[in-house]
C-alpha cells in the first residue's frame, strides 16, 4: 500500500514535470507519458489487491440479507473462492502475456514490454493470498482487519 | 447463446454479492471459455483498458477530492454559503445546496461531497429545527451536481467509454451550464419545501462578513478556475490540469490554510490510491465486457432493436433515458457509464445527438440512480449521517426528483444547454 | 469457417473496404467454405492488442499500420523510414516485388503471417504557417505518435517532438500547446484539424504503408490450397485499396482546399532527405537492414 501511495505521488510529479518541461525548458520530455502509464498499472493493481483484502470493491448485497446467517457465510466463502480463482487466472495469463512480449521494448522508455504485465501477476498472487486469508478467517469465525481505512 | 451466458452469469454473480468488477470479469471469463477463445485475450484487454493516458486524470481528480476532504476546506465553504443565501426562507437548506455544489465542484465526486458536506450541514440543520429527511434530501441532491463539475472523474470515465468520440475538454466545458441549471432546480425545490413546511430564515449578515467568508473560501474554489482556465486557454491538457490541481491542493492545504496534518495527508493518499485501484479495476474489467460486446456486435443489435421501437428521435431518447435510469438504480455510476456508453452512444448519435451532449444525459441519469434504491450510494451515506431510513427519505423526495428530472429533460431535448460552451471554445 | 478480421478504422475507410473485398474473394474462391467477418472501429482492441491476439490465436486477421510492428519485427521499420520511397510508384514496385515479400516473410518469426500491403496515404506536416525549408521547423513543437522512430525523425528535422493523445491534438493546435502535427490528408480532413492549422505542407515524409497480417497458429492448420487462396485474395484486395485510397485522398484534398486550406510544396526535398542520416543510422543499424535500404534505393 505504501508502495502504491509513493507511486501515485510519483505519477503526479511525472506529469507535472511534463508541463514544466514544455513551458520552462521548452523541451517536453518524451518519456514522461510512457513512464506515467507504466506506473499507473502498478499503483492500480496493487491498490486493487488491497481492495480485496479490505473488502473495498463496490458490490451489492441486497439478496444476502434475506437468507439465514449460515447460508450467507457459505455464500461469502464461495465468493472469496471465486475471487481467488480470478486472481489465479491473473497470475497465469499475466505470465503468458508477459513472456510473449518480453523481447519487445516500450517506446520512449526502452524497458521490456513484459514489465507491463508484471503487475498483473503480482496483483493476482496477492488477490489469491488475501482471498484465502478471508476464507481461513471465516472458518475460524474471525474478521479480517482492514490494513487501511 | 454466448450473450445469454454473459448476462446470466453477470447478474448471478451480482446477486450473490460478488463485487461488480469481479462479477464482470468472471462472467466474461465464463463466456470466453464457452466461445473457446484464449483466456489471455481478456486479460490483455483488461490491461490495455487500464493503460490510457487520459485516464491519469481519474486518479488525479480522486486524489484532489481526498485532499480537499481531509484538508478542512469544507468548513470554509459552508461559511461562505451561509453568508450568501442564509437570509432567504429555509436559509440553511439553501446554504446547503450552494455549499454542496461548490464543494462538489472542487471535489468532483458526489460521494465525497455528501460525506464532507453532510457531516457538517445535516447535524446543523437538525439542530436548527429542520426535519432530518429534508436535510438529507437537500444534501444528497445538491451533491449530485459534483458529477457534472470540472473535477468529475466520472466525466473522464465517460470520455474513455465513448472511445474518443467526445474530448475531455469539451465535456468539462459542456458540464458547466447543466450544473448551473441543476443547482437552480435544486434551489427551487429546497425553497418550495421550506416554504410549505415553514422553515425559518437566518438573519442577514453584514456585507463585510460576506466578503470575508468568500475570501476565505476563494483559494479552495480556485481549483475550479485552474482546471477550466487551463483547458480554455490551452495552457494544459485536461490530464495535465488535473495533475496541477493536485499539486495546488497539496500546497494550499499544507502551506496556505495550514489545515493539513501529516497523518491526514497519508490517509488522503491511501484513500486516493485505493479508490483509484477500485475504479481502474472496474475499467479494466469493463474493457473485457466491451471486447465481448464488440465480438458479438451488441451495439449493432441494440441499435436495430431500438430503431424498431420508433423512428422519432424524441421517443428513442426517452427510451434511452428510461433504460439508463433503471440500470442506474441498481448499479453504481462508474459501472453504468462503462457498460452502457458503448451500447447507447452509437444509437443516440444515429438519431442526431452529439456525443458530448449524450455524456451529460448519461451523467445526470447516473446521478439520479445514486439517490435511488436499491443501490444508492449517496443516499446511503446521507441517511447514515442524518440517522433516518431510506424509506423516510423516499416519502419526501419527490420535489427533488422533480428538479432532477426537469434538468434531465432540458439537457436531453435542448442541445444548446450542453453544447454552447464547447462550441464557443472549440474544445475538440 | 468464419475468420475474424480486425481494423481500427471506420467501416467505410479504404482499408476496411479492402478487407471486405478480400472476404468476398475468399468466399467466392472456396465456394463459401471460408469467410471473413470484419470488426471495424477497433471493436476488438487497438492495433497493438489485436497483433498480440493474432499470436495467441484469439483472432485470425488484422490490418495494422507498421508502427506497432516496429518493436516486434525489425524489418518492418524499413518501409516506415522517412523518405525511403521516392514516390508511390516506387513504393508499389518495391512492395509488390521480392523486397516486399521478404519483409512480410520476416514476420513469421513472431507468429505472424504477413499477407499483403495496403496503402494508407502519404503523411505530411500541417501547421498555422508553411513549412517550406528545414529551417522553418526549427524549434517547432510537432505532435508525434508515441513511437521511437517518429520522435527520432522529428529531432532530426530540428523540431521538438511532443507526444500527445490523438484526441487532444485539435485543442492543442488551437491553443499553441503544439505548433504542428503530421498525418495523411484524409485524417487531416476527418479529424477537422484543418480548421485550426490552415497550411498543409507537402513534406510527404513517409508513405507509411500498412499491412494485412494473419495468425500463424491458424495459418499452420490451413491446407496449402486454402493458404494460396487467402494470400492471393489479400494481394488482389490491395489493388482496390490502392484505388480507393487515391480517390479518397484526392477528395479530401479538394474538400480542405474548398474550406480555405493552402497546400504548400516544399522548396527542396533533398534537404529534408539529407537530414534523415542519423535516423537511418540508428534504425537501420544491422547489415541486413542496411542492405534492405540499399536495395530499395536501387530499385527503379
Ligand atoms: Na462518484
Ligand atoms: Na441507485
Amino acid at each position: 500500500m505504501k508502495l502504491s501511495v509513493a507511486g501515485l505521488l510519483l505519477i503526479v510529479l511525472t506529469v507535472s514535470w511534463q508541463v514544466f518541461g514544455r513551458y520552462v525548458l521548452n523541451q517536453p520530455p518524451t518519456w514522461a507519458e510512457s513512464l506515467a502509464l507504466l506506473m499507473i498499472l502498478y499503483v492500480t493493481l496493487l491498490a486493487a489487491a488491497v481492495g480485496v483484502r479490505d473488502a473495498g470493491h463496490i458490490g451489492m448485497e441486497s439478496l444476502l440479507v434475506l437468507v439465514p446467517d449460515a447460508v450467507r457465510i457459505q455464500v461469502e466463502r464461495l465468493i472469496h473462492a471465486l475471487v481467488a480463482l480470478f486472481g489465479a487466472a491473473m497470475v497465469w495469463n499475466g505470465t503468458l502475456l508477459g513472456r510473449s512480449v518480453m523481447d519487445y521494448r516500450i517506446s520512449g522508455l526502452g524497458l521490456p514490454e513484459g514489465l507491463r504485465y508484471l503487475p498483473l501477476v503480482i496483483s493476482g498472487a496477492l488477490i489469491v493470498l488475501f482471498s484465502i486469508e478471508h476464507i481461513l478467517a471465516s472458518l475460524q469465525g474471525r474478521d479480517v482487519e482492514p490494513a487501511w481505512h | 447463446m454466448a450473450l445469454t451466458i454473459l448476462a446470466l452469469t453477470f447478474f448471478g454473480f451480482l446477486v450473490l454479492g460478488v463485487p461488480v468488477a469481479f462479477a464482470i470479469a468472471l462472467s466474461s471469463v465464463c463466456t470466453i471459455l464457452y466461445e473457446g477463445l484464449p483466456l489471455a485475450v481478456l486479460f490483455q484487454q483488461m490491461m490495455s483498458g487500464m493503460n490510457v493516458f487520459s485516464f491519469l486524470a481519474i486518479p488525479f481528480f480522486v486524489f484532489n477530492g481526498e485532499l480537499m476532504l481531509h484538508g478542512g476546506i469544507a468548513d470554509k465553504i459552508v461559511q461562505a454559503a451561509k453568508n450568501l443565501v442564509g437570509h432567504i426562507r429555509g436559509g440553511l437548506g439553501l446554504s446547503n445546496v450552494v455549499a454542496c455544489t461548490l464543494f462538489g465542484g472542487i471535489a468532483g465526486s458526489p460521494t465525497a461531497d455528501v460525506s464532507a458536506m453532510g457531516s457538517v450541514m445535516i447535524p446543523m440543520m437538525k439542530r436548527e429545527g429542520y426535519d432530518a429527511d429534508y436535510a438529507v434530501n437537500v444534501t444528497t441532491h445538491a451533491s449530485l451536481v459534483g458529477a457534472l463539475m470540472p473535477t468529475s472523474h466520472n466525466m473522464i470515465l465517460y470520455a474513455l467509454a465513448a472511445g474518443g468520440a467526445a474530448s475531455i475538454g469539451s465535456l468539462i466545458l459542456a458540464g458547466v451550464v447543466p450544473a448551473l441549471i441543476l443547482t437552480a432546480c435544486n434551489l427551487g425545490a429546497a425553497w418550495l419545501v421550506a416554504r410549505r413546511r415553514g422553515y425559518p430564515a437566518l438573519s442577514r449578515p453584514a456585507m463585510d462578513a460576506v466578503w470575508r467568508a468568500l475570501g476565505a473560501a476563494m483559494p479552495g474554489l480556485l481549483v475550479l478556475l485552474i482546471i477550466l482556465g487551463g483547458i480554455i486557454s490551452g495552457v494544459f491538457t485536461a490530464t495535465e490540469s488535473a495533475a496541477i490541481a493536485v499539486v495546488y491542493s497539496i500546497v494550499l492545504t499544507f502551506f496556505v490554510y495550514r489545515t493539513m496534518r501529516w497523518s491526514s495527508f497519508m490517509e488522503a493518499c491511501a484513500k486516493a490510491a485505493k479508490t483509484t485501484g477500485v475504479i481502474l479495476l472496474l475499467i479494466g474489467a469493463s474493457t473485457m465486457f466491451q471486447y465481448l460486446m464488440g465480438l458479438y456486435e451488441v451495439p449493432d443489435l441494440a441499435a436495430r432493436f431500438m430503431s424498431g421501437l420508433s423512428e422519432q428521435p424524441w421517443v428513442i431518447f426517452l427510451w434511452i433515458n428510461l433504460i439508463l435510469f433503471v440500470l442506474g438504480t441498481f448499479m453504481d455510476m462508474g459501472s453504468t457509464i462503462l457498460i452502457c456508453t458503448p451500447i447507447f452512444l452509437p444509437i443516440a448519435q444515429k438519431f442526431g445527438m452529439d456525443p458530448t451532449q449524450f455524456g451529460m444525459v448519461m451523467l445526470i441519469n447516473c446521478a439520479l440512480g445514486l439517490n435511488t434504491p436499491p443501490v444508492g450510494t449517496t443516499q446511503f451515506v446521507g441517511c447514515a449521517i442524518g440517522g433516518v431510513t431510506v424509506g423516510q427519505v423516499m416519502r419526501s423526495i419527490w420535489p427533488f426528483y422533480g428538479a432532477l428530472l426537469l434538468c434531465l429533460m432540458l439537457v436531453t431535448y435542448v442541445p444548446a444547454f450542453s453544447m454552447t460552451l464547447p462550441l464557443m471554445f472549440k474544445a475538440g | 469457417r468464419d475468420f475474424r478480421a480486425a481494423d481500427t478504422q471506420v467501416p467505410d475507410y479504404p482499408t476496411v473496404e479492402g478487407l471486405r473485398h478480400m472476404g468476398k474473394l475468399v468466399e467466392e474462391r472456396t465456394q463459401g467454405r471460408l469467410k471473413l467477418k470484419i470488426f471495424a472501429n477497433g471493436a476488438l482492441g487497438n492495433e497493438r492488442d489485436t497483433l498480440e491476439q493474432l499470436k495467441l490465436g484469439g483472432l485470425d486477421l488484422v490490418r495494422t499500420s507498421l508502427a506497432p510492428l516496429n518493436n516486434i519485427v525489425p524489418e518492418s521499420i524499413i518501409p516506415s523510414l522517412p523518405f525511403i520511397f521516392r514516390d508511390e510508384r516506387h513504393m508499389h514496385t518495391v512492395l509488390d516485388g521480392a523486397i516486399g515479400d521478404e519483409i512480410l516473410a520476416a514476420m513469421a518469426r513472431q507468429g505472424l503471417v504477413g499477407l499483403a500491403w495496403y496503402d494508407d496515404g502519404a503523411r505530411s506536416i500541417y501547421a498555422k504557417k508553411p513549412i517550406k525549408r528545414l529551417a522553418d521547423l526549427k524549434g517547432v513543437k510537432l505532435r508525434v505518435q508515441q513511437s521511437d522512430m517518429f520522435v527520432a525523425m522529428t529531432e532530426a528535422l530540428g523540431a521538438s517532438p511532443t507526444p500527445l493523445p490523438y484526441g487532444e491534438v485539435y485543442t492543442a493546435l488551437t491553443t499553441g500547446i503544439i505548433d504542428a502535427a503530421e498525418n495523411s490528408v484524409l485524417s487531416y480532413e476527418t479529424s477537422r484539424h484543418f480548421e485550426v492549422a490552415k497550411v498543409y505542407s507537402l513534406t510527404e515524409h513517409t508513405l507509411l504503408p500498412s499491412v494485412v497480417v494473419f495468425s500463424k497458429l491458424v495459418w499452420d492448420r490451413l491446407s496449402e490450397a486454402d493458404r494460396t487462396i487467402v494470400r492471393q485474395a489479400a494481394k488482389d484486395s490491395a489493388l482496390l485499396v490502392r484505388k480507393l485510397a487515391a480517390e479518397r485522398q484526392a477528395k479530401a484534398r479538394e474538400a480542405v482546399q474548398a474550406k480555405g486550406v493552402t497546400m504548400v510544396p516544399v522548396a527542396d526535398k533533398a534537404e529534408f532527405v539529407k537530414a534523415m542520416a542519423p535516423v537511418y543510422a540508428r534504425f537501420a543499424a544491422t547489415s541486413e537492414l542496411r542492405s534492405l535500404v540499399q536495395r530499395i534505393q536501387a530499385t527503379k
